[in-house]
């Protein structure tokens, strides 16, 4: 914390400093705060070994900005008769990292390996091991054990990334240390906890990239992260401290790319408890907390307020719900009108990290206006998630990211009465029209019918108001100006392939 | 001398036992599940399940325990992490050397600043030199690392651009986090040294070696620094068995993989191989530092040898 204060202080009393960048030396060096754990796309599924893997795996299809679905290592697919089974003619003349040529039955070998790994059985756990068939070198049959309508979408997912049979079986234990995969970028050496260094794959079958080298770098500490940057060892750098807007903004030699991402940041409240078993109570504190007041003060101007549980830019989510505006007079109405007019005393549990302090803090405060007293418990990570899996808990603050960009996966393990606290629905919520509309959305293909679902599934959470919505996230990137070809992805894949330096 | 080596050695067994059993005691009690935190909030309850299963986290405690031992004393094993599913061997020995280094590197800083403060302030006690040099003492040991980290990083890296701000990759990396290292060290071993000094210098022996003429720089640094060096050497020895269990905060501020830093994260993400393996080996780490500390004991005073059979 103390560290988060002096940082922005040092910083504005520092000279802006360059020096030669690394596009003479024909590399791109980017700086995350953390280490990746495993190369293995099926043996971690955090992050920051997401954001390595990603540019040495691909998948059999990927998305573009608007969530469409788009030829990967695939060509063209068709879902079968039977609803269950995609046939998948795979892309030919592609080579994996270690010269052998990707075929059917590297497809069969990563998903019949990833339906034993725990860490990606919320992206692949939908398949079904009898329903994978190949037919030839460069066409397979995988099925899936129920109509999955997301099904793609998940496909898409780094986790999905197809992993070469023969380079797996030989390394055997150290699957995370030795990546092979068809991607741009070619593994070269991982120094633990450093850095893990990689070069461009030269028989790339698509765009190669510009530039020969690619470092991944970890510097832990956010100010001296940014600092990297602004010296120029670091070409860009993530996790950028909301505090480094304008620093970044104002700097001539560097750039801000910002890009709203999948996470709501929202407070959860339990309604097996008094009185968050009341739906006015639970509608006043949405009426007396000022969001804005929240993005502004507390973010620095980074984010959106949110209207409905996903963001906007989810598929399947409504930018049209008029959520609940700042109104304080309405909110004392519903709490009197609840039988609270001299509020109440509660207790909220939040990490005690990242930005979910602060914005307790700010709520906290807000609420005491309309008489809710709020005793706050920060809690260490690991701590925090084993108090909010049970039933102990009255209010948290959390932040969902519904990684796969589709709807259901923002809704289905929060609001499904199927769903425990474990899954993800740790309010308890539970509503029979919902469940009816969230499971046909899941199984049907239907588009139009999938949207309708989703539509009416998202007013009636919002009326319901099982959290106190707050504020859609935005990840912020810092470069240097002369980057470009840089793109955002919401979900935290970012691919390098396509930047070049000018 | 060999017979007390030896004892010593075999003494670390029992201790070590204990260590580890109050480090898995400890672990297990502690609330956080580590297949939970590794599969993320949003990953079904069957996966986080089938994980515990495979990590063995659903056996009791006694069976986690045994099992641990057992693959300790019969295979030489002390298990792989949970995280990366590298043997905790690799995962401590790879960063080790770099937390020696910068360890050591932090006790020469300290020791060459540190001895020279501490004699001057006692050879000249209560002269101007010796208060400001306490007055400095204080100030190194009340600043709080990451504090010093920052203002160097900023200074000699941003302003100057003398220095690399973060990672090891040449010999000048050291620079930086040895100075934050030693810093507070130094202020400690500087206190230590005129203290110790000052009760020397009182001596008889120090008054007839004046006497019968001799230099008074060989006084300091011969007769009275020798005879002052035990609780001396005790001091440094304990600031590099602290340092070697890890400089966390100057770990992360230069973004270094140390062992401090592993442990850290270990705990956070409830990586209970690395956990147990890591502070073992810091407890052996230490325990040797001691043992060497006592040996040099004997060196410099042979009245102690002798009483080492």
């Amino acid at each position: 914390m103390l560290v988060g204060l002096i940082g922005p202080l040092s910083l504005a009393l520092t000279a802006c400093e360059t020096r030669s960048s690394n596009e003479l030396t024909n590399r791109l060096v980017v700086a995350q705060a953390s280490d990746a754990t495993s190369l293995d796309p099926q043996g971690a599924n955090d992050v920051h070994s997401a954001l390595v893997n990603t540019q040495i795996f691909e998948t059999l299809v990927i998305k573009d900005d608007n969530s469409q679905i788009l030829p990967g290592l695939a060509e063209r697919w068709e879902l079968l008769d039977d609803g269950l089974t995609y046939e998948f003619y795979l892309r030919e003349n592609v080579y994996f990292h270690n010269g052998e040529e990707f075929t059917a039955t590297d497809v069969e070998f990563t998903f019949l390996r990833a339906l034993d790994s725990p860490h990606v059985a919320h992206i692949l756990g939908q398949v079904d091991p009898n329903g994978i068939k190949v037919i030839n070198d460069y066409k397979i049959q995988i099925a899936t054990l129920e109509p999955n309508a997301p099904f793609l979408q998940h496909l898409a997912h780094s986790s999905a990334a197809i992993m070469n049979r023969t380079a797996v079986t030989e390394s055997g234990e150290q699957v995370g240390q030795n990546p092979v995969g068809t991607g741009p970028f070619q593994f070269e050496y991982w120094l633990d906890g450093e850095y893990v260094q990689l070069k461009r794959y030269e028989k790339y079958y698509g765009e190669k990239p510009a530039y020969k080298e690619l470092m991944i770098k970890v510097i832990t500490d956010n100010t001296n992260r940014t600092l990297a940057l602004k010296t120029g060892e670091v070409d860009i750098t993530f996790n950028l401290p909301t505090s480094d807007v304008n620093m970044v903004e104002k700097n001539e030699h560097l750039r801000l790319f910002r890009l709203a991402n999948f996470i709501t940041h929202h407070i959860g409240f339990n309604l097996t408890k008094e009185p968050f078993n009341n739906v006015l109570v639970r509608q006043a504190i949405n009426y007396a907390v000022n969001a804005s007041q929240i993005i502004e003060d507390v973010l620095n101007g980074v984010g959106e307020v949110a209207t409905s549980p996903i963001s906007s830019n989810v598929w399947g989510a409504r930018a049209d719900l008029a959520g609940y505006e700042f109104n304080l007079e309405k909110a004392k109405k519903l709490m009197l009108e609840a039988g609270y007019e001299n509020g109440f005393s509660a207790s909220i549990l939040t990490a005690n990290t990242g930005i979910s302090p602060d914005i307790v803090f700010n709520v906290v405060n807000q609420l005491s206006k309309i008489g809710i007293e709020i005793n706050i418990r920060q809690l260490e990570w690991g701590s925090f998630i084993e108090s909010i899996s049970g039933n102990d808990h009255e209010m948290y603050m959390m932040g969902w990211s519904c990684v796969t960009g589709d709807a259901d996966y923002g809704l289905y393990s929060l609001f499904h009465s199927s769903q425990g606290p474990k899954a993800g629905n740790r309010t308890f919520f539970a509503d029979d029209r919902v469940d009816e509309l969230l499971d046909l959305a899941r199984s049907t293909i239907n588009i139009n019918e999938r949207l309708e679902a989703y539509y009416e599934v998202q007013e009636i959470i919002v009326e319901e108001a099982p959290w106190l919505y707050l504020v859609t996230g935005e990840t912020l990137v810092g470069a240097r100006a002369n980057v470009r070809g840089f793109r955002i992805n919401p979900g935290g894949h970012h691919k390098f392939a396509s930047v070049y330096f000018q | 001398m060999h017979k007390y080596i030896l004892r010593r050695l075999l003494y670390l067994i029992p201790v070590m036992f204990g260590v580890s059993l109050v480090v898995f005691t400890m672990m297990y009690f502690t609330p956080g599940d580590p297949a939970r935190i590794m599969l993320g909030e949003s990953a079904p309850a069957e996966a986080v399940e089938d994980l515990r299963e495979e990590l063995g986290l659903n056996d009791h405690f006694v069976i986690q325990y045994g099992n641990w031992l057992k693959d300790l004393i019969f295979n030489g094993d002390i298990g792989s992490s949970y995280r990366t599913r590298r043997p905790v061997s690799d995962e401590i020995i790879d960063r080790f050397p770099t937390t020696l280094r910068l360890a050591a590197a932090g006790v020469a800083v300290s020791v060459v600043v540190g001895v020279p403060i501490g004699i001057i302030s006692a050879t000249k006690q209560y002269s101007f030199l010796d208060n400001a040099s306490m007055f400095t003492a204080l100030l190194g040991v009340s600043m709080p690392n990451f504090w010093l980290a920052m203002l160097l990083i900023i200074q000699f890296s941003v302003n100057w651009d003398l220095l690399p701000s973060s990672g090891l990759d040449s010999p000048i990396s050291y620079i930086l986090p040895a100075i934050t290292l030693g810093t507070s060290s130094a202020a400690t071993i500087a206190r230590m040294t005129r203290s110790s000094m000052l009760e020397v210098i009182r001596q008889d022996y120090i008054r007839t070696a004046r006497a019968k003429g001799q230099v008074e720089s060989v006084i300091t640094n011969r007769h009275a620094l020798k005879n002052a060096l035990i609780p001396i050497i005790t001091v440094i020895g304990l600031q590099f068995g602290a340092l070697l269990g890890g400089a966390v905060l100057t770990e992360s501020v230069f973004s270094i993989p140390g062992v401090g830093r592993l442990m850290v994260d270990s705990i956070g993400a409830r990586d209970f191989p690395v956990v147990q393996g890591g502070v073992l080996f810091i407890a052996i780490a230490f325990s040797l530092i001691n043992l060497l500390v006592d040996i040099l004991y004997a060196f410099v005073d042979p009245r102690i040898k002798s009483q080492y059979k």
